[in-house]
């Protein structure tokens, strides 16, 4: 725990350090192109690298080295060295970006109208987002901070290489021993194991260089004899015996070497999986969203997988083949140093051919790979959108392109095997090469009597032995790729920081319902902020509509209310506390949530209620699912509470879906209950009742609720109204239709719909 | 290419349930103020106004005053006039046609109308077009691909371009390339970068051999 703390301490030092080497270094820049400027007036200094230079052919040449300095009464832009623009602060408003597509624009209002104050290419975005804002705010208060350089780009301290978005880790300065390093100290519980697995290693190694030593005694002694009638029949059997036993040794020290080490692997994998599965569970919704289901799934599990690929089978091939290799050659050196010496050399040759060959294939094989997955990638979509398919009568075009696909893949099959047919034989050739010239010197010593055919037969074993481990060798760095790539990316994810922590004295209280929102901004990304300056109080038990047109910000209100995603700027309270002062578990487990998409798990609609309490009594359990509306349909289906939903399930409608987890939300009995479009996949009739139900029920919790359907909120005590990401009105469906403003034009306009539906549908029908 | 067709090929049993106001040289006119594109066209009103409560931007000059534009007089019935300071245009079909369907929007970011191709205005009009265009969709051209290193998942590619050397990094490289099809059949490719940058090969075969080989993979 010590040692993490002083790496974050470090990681702080260094950061800060960064941030004044990247001052100075911008502050030279403008001294450079301005040296009239004092450095006490500056505020900030940032860079722009595109413009409006319009050429000879009324073409756009957009390449610019552009400066902005900030100081105390103007915004200074200088393009290729020169003072092009001077914005007063006094005369300007409201700083902004505007996103382009590849592109960035820093805008202000000057006057009353749009005026550009720099273009720069799309890597600046967050900058120029964070720099506007902070302008605006020093226009206010004279405040400025510099915390926004430290996020922009975060490099790797070692290379210097921008790290990839997301990701903590340097793909480039990944610590390939440090990755090891900490796998063994994951794998050090289990050591007596490795030790063992280590032990059987060398007996193996031993007992497989007995075999071609026996093999010598049993041609030079028994069959290649000068005397075969002096050969007794019990010392050939005990000779045959021998070579029997060593095979049967051999294969048993290897039986149990695996299990070892299958064991071994195993446990250490487990843990691996546990620990990326339960990092993942404490990351934020913004981190988790980043990534795909796809690539999460398979961090779990391919890439552990990967790593146990790892341990049970080419570590052991690599100490095996490697203790192979030495030992022999060390035999080898030791009979007979020239022998050694012809069967070595070709070995670099090989280890080069392959690694040429390798360049070469590895493209094939990445472009087989690649329509392969293309082709994948077809049958999954046709199968998952096969109702879409068949209802457009888009069998056979969908079977056509199938067809396509797999015709190219094959071809680049047939290509790939042909090339690999021809090459394969060669290579293999070549490898075997010093088998010839061992040949050659072997045989020409039997003819002059310095050799027996039983070393001879004991050599080529052991050639043998030797070519094995060095072909192997060959293929070796690919596969430890794989494999530090594996590790790396578990690593990763386990190293990650958590983005919305628990504080270390975070509290746990009994929530009554009082709900503070003060000065919140937020934005999923720095460049737009979807919601700014909300400001609301809401009382224990009332029950808050929100409304707004689609993309106003509502969910992500209540997305920030749950705290799925820390804010920016203001504060959340709940019951006067800061929700960042409170633990996660507390806040979550006392506010209910029904959402608009709803998520049954696999298991009985009864598990799924009870999803929230487990412990729930059987009668909670129905009065829950009475209030939702949902017993009735339950009762219906013949399996009643035990019925299988989700996925492989009995399909329910999105209606009965959305009852179940209302009853789900209900069983919680929180303090604070979310409705984010709950009733929306409703009829009218069945809304009105689960409406009347909810109303004894949440007569003393804080409710809030989302409805694009406005008759849904009549009950509300208040309704508040969003537009364009911040509060426009706030009071009860009457003061606001007497306000005659944004609510009274969203009503409006639904009573001109519900009028024109019947119209309609009596025209269709 | 059909120019300035005034009935465009939409289905019959399409037509008239829903309008796209075209933009061409007949009905609007560009401004520039400030560095940034504005206009001035005449539109059909808006008919369904509860639905669309649009309020086009009043100008109004410094006593408070609704600024007088001469185009306002002799206006067809149910046409009027609409002055944007600081236009957007986007286009419709980014990698396929890039000169044409390009939608233009008011401040809020709401459609004024659709620009069926930049032929449709003569020059300097068309020119402003094409380098606002230029401007919004920034996208350097590659001419020439130095070295491709694929590392983890992200790949770092070192270029030449039309605008200098260029280092720049693509996550999940496959997804990264969007192909497409030059008119001539020759194949474009547009490369997005993780900072959201955007660059482009015009025609793929026109690469040196070098360069070539080393996308080859990924196409």
């Amino acid at each position: 725990m010590e040692s993490i703390q002083t790496q974050a301490e470090l990681e702080e030092k260094l950061a800060a350090e960064r941030l004044e080497r990247k001052k100075e270094q911008m502050w030279q820049r403008l001294h450079s192109v301005d040296p009239s400027l004092s450095p006490d007036g500056i505020i900030t200094i940032f860079d722009f690298t595109l413009s409006d230079h319009v050429t000879a052919e009324n073409k756009l040449d957009q390449r610019v080295d552009g400066l902005c300095a900030l100081t105390k009464e103007a915004l200074l832009v200088y393009e290729n060295g020169k003072r092009t623009k001077e914005i007063k602060l006094s005369e300007a408003d409201e700083f902004k970006i505007t996103a382009g597509v590849g592109s960035v624009t820093a805008d202000c209002i000057l006057n009353g109208s749009d005026y550009l104050i720099c273009r720069s290419d799309s890597s600046r975005t967050a900058e120029y987002a964070a720099v506007m804002k902070r302008i605006n705010k020093f226009k206010k208060t004279g405040e400025f901070s510099f915390d926004y350089m430290k996020d922009l780009t975060r490099f790797c301290e070692k290379c210097g290489r921008p790290l990839p978005p997301g990701s903590s880790v340097c793909p480039h300065c990944v610590d390939k021993k440090g990755v090891m390093k900490r796998l063994w100290q994951i794998a050090l519980p289990y050591k007596w194991y490795l030790a063992v697995s280590v032990v059987l290693f060398f007996a193996i190694t031993g007992v497989n260089l007995l075999t071609p030593y026996i093999n010598r005694i049993l041609v030079d002694d028994f069959i290649k004899t000068e005397s075969p009638e002096s050969v007794l029949l019990w010392q050939f059997a005990l000779v045959i015996i021998s070579l029997a036993a060593v095979h049967i040794v051999s294969q048993l020290f290897g039986i149990v070497r695996s299990r070892v080490l299958v064991i071994t692997s195993n446990k250490v994998i487990v843990k691996l999986r546990e620990m990326v599965f339960s990092k993942i569970q404490q990351m934020s919704i913004s981190r988790i969203s980043k990534r795909t289901a796809g690539e999460l799934m398979n961090r779990v599990n391919g890439d552990t997988s990967q790593i146990q690929n790892f341990i049970t089978g080419l570590m052991p091939d690599l100490v095996q083949q490697s203790l192979i290799l030495i030992s022999v050659s060390v035999m080898l050196f030791v009979y007979d140093w020239r022998l050694a010496l012809l069967i070595l050399f070709p070995a670099p040759l090989v280890a080069m051919s392959f690694k040429y060959f390798w360049g070469f294939i590895h493209p094939l094989y990445g472009r087989s790979w690649n329509i392969y997955s293309k082709s994948n990638t077809i049958l999954h979509d046709i199968f998952s959108g096969i109702r879409v398919v068949k209802a457009f009568g888009m069998e056979k075009r969908e079977s056509d392109r199938f067809d396509e696909v797999s015709q190219e893949y094959r071809d680049i099959t047939i290509r790939n095997e042909r090339i690999w047919a021809t090459i394969w034989p060669w290579l293999n050739f070549f490898m075997g090469i010093g088998e010839f010239f061992l040949l050659f010197y072997v045989g020409n010593r039997i003819i002059g009597g310095t050799m027996t055919l039983g070393e001879m037969s004991q050599f080529s074993a052991y050639v043998g032995m030797i070519y094995g481990p060095l072909r192997w060798v060959a293929n070796l760095p690919r596969r430890l790729v794989q494999f530090t790539t594996s590790t790396a990316k578990v690593f990763e994810i386990i190293d990650e920081k958590i983005d919305v922590p628990d504080r270390e004295d975070a509290k746990t209280i009994a929530i009554k319902g009082t709900i503070d929102v003060e000065n919140v901004a937020f934005g999923y990304d720095e460049s737009t902020d979807v919601l700014k300056n909300v400001n609301l109080h809401i009382e224990p038990g009332e029950m808050i509509g929100i409304v707004g047109k689609s993309g106003v910000g509502k969910s992500t209100l209540i997305n920030l209310l749950m705290r799925m995603y820390d804010i920016g700027e203001g504060s959340i309270k709940v019951d006067g506390i800061d929700i960042r002062d409170l633990s996660q578990d507390c806040l979550r487990s006392q506010i209910g949530v029904v959402l608009q998409e709803t998520f049954l798990f696999a298991g009985t609609i009864y598990d799924n209620i009870a999803y929230a309490k487990p412990t729930a009594t059987r009668d909670e359990i129905i009065t829950a699912a009475k209030i939702a509306g949902a017993h009735e349909f339950i009762m219906k289906l013949p399996d009643a509470y035990n019925t299988k939903v989700g996925e492989k399930g009995h399909t329910l409608s999105g209606g009965e879906r959305q009852r179940i987890s209302i009853a789900r939300a209900l069983l919680h009995n929180p303090r604070i209950l979310i409705l984010d479009e709950a009733t929306a996949s409703l009829d009218t009739e069945t809304e009105r009742q689960i409406q009347e139900s909810l109303q004894k029920l949440i007569k003393d919790r804080t409710t809030l609720a989302i409805a694009h359907r406005l008759s849904t909120l009549r009950n509300a005590t208040r309704l508040i109204v969003l537009d364009k990401g911040t509060v426009a009105e706030v009071g009860t469906h009457d003061e606001l239709m007497r306000k005659r403003g944004i609510y009274y034009g969203l009503v409006m306009a639904q009573r001109q719909m519900s009028k024109m539906a019947p119209k309609n549908s009596a025209k269709v029908s | 290419m059909e120019v300035n067709e005034k009935t465009p090929a939409v289905p019959a049993e399409l037509r008239g349930i829903v309008k796209i106001t075209y933009l061409d040289r007949s009905n609007c006119t560009l401004t520039e103020k400030n560095g940034f594109l504005g206009l001035r066209a005449v539109v059909d009103k808006p008919t369904d106004t509860l639905l669309n409560p649009e309020k086009p931007d009043e100008k109004k000059d410094e006593n408070g005053e609704k600024i007088h534009y001469p185009e306002e007089d002799n206006l067809p019935e149910g046409k009027m006039l609409r002055v944007a300071e600081r236009i957007f245009l986007s286009r419709a079909f980014p990698f396929d046609m890039p000169r044409d369907y390009i939608s233009v929007l008011d401040k809020d970011k709401k459609e004024i109308g659709f620009i069926r191709s930049l032929d449709d205005f003569d020059e300097p009009q068309r020119s402003m077009l094409e380098r606002e265009l230029d401007a919004k969709y920034y996208t350097p051209t590659i001419k020439k691909i130095y070295s491709v290193k694929e590392r983890y998942g992200f790949s770092y590619w070192r270029c030449d371009c039309e605008f200098g050397e260029k280092s720049f990094t693509l996550q999940d490289t496959y997804r990264s390339i969007i192909k497409s099809t030059n008119p001539d059949g020759s194949e474009r490719l547009f490369i997005l970068d993780v900072d959201g940058n955007r660059y482009e090969i015009p025609d793929v075969e026109a690469l040196d051999r070098q360069s070539y080989k080393k996308i080859e993979l990924y196409l």
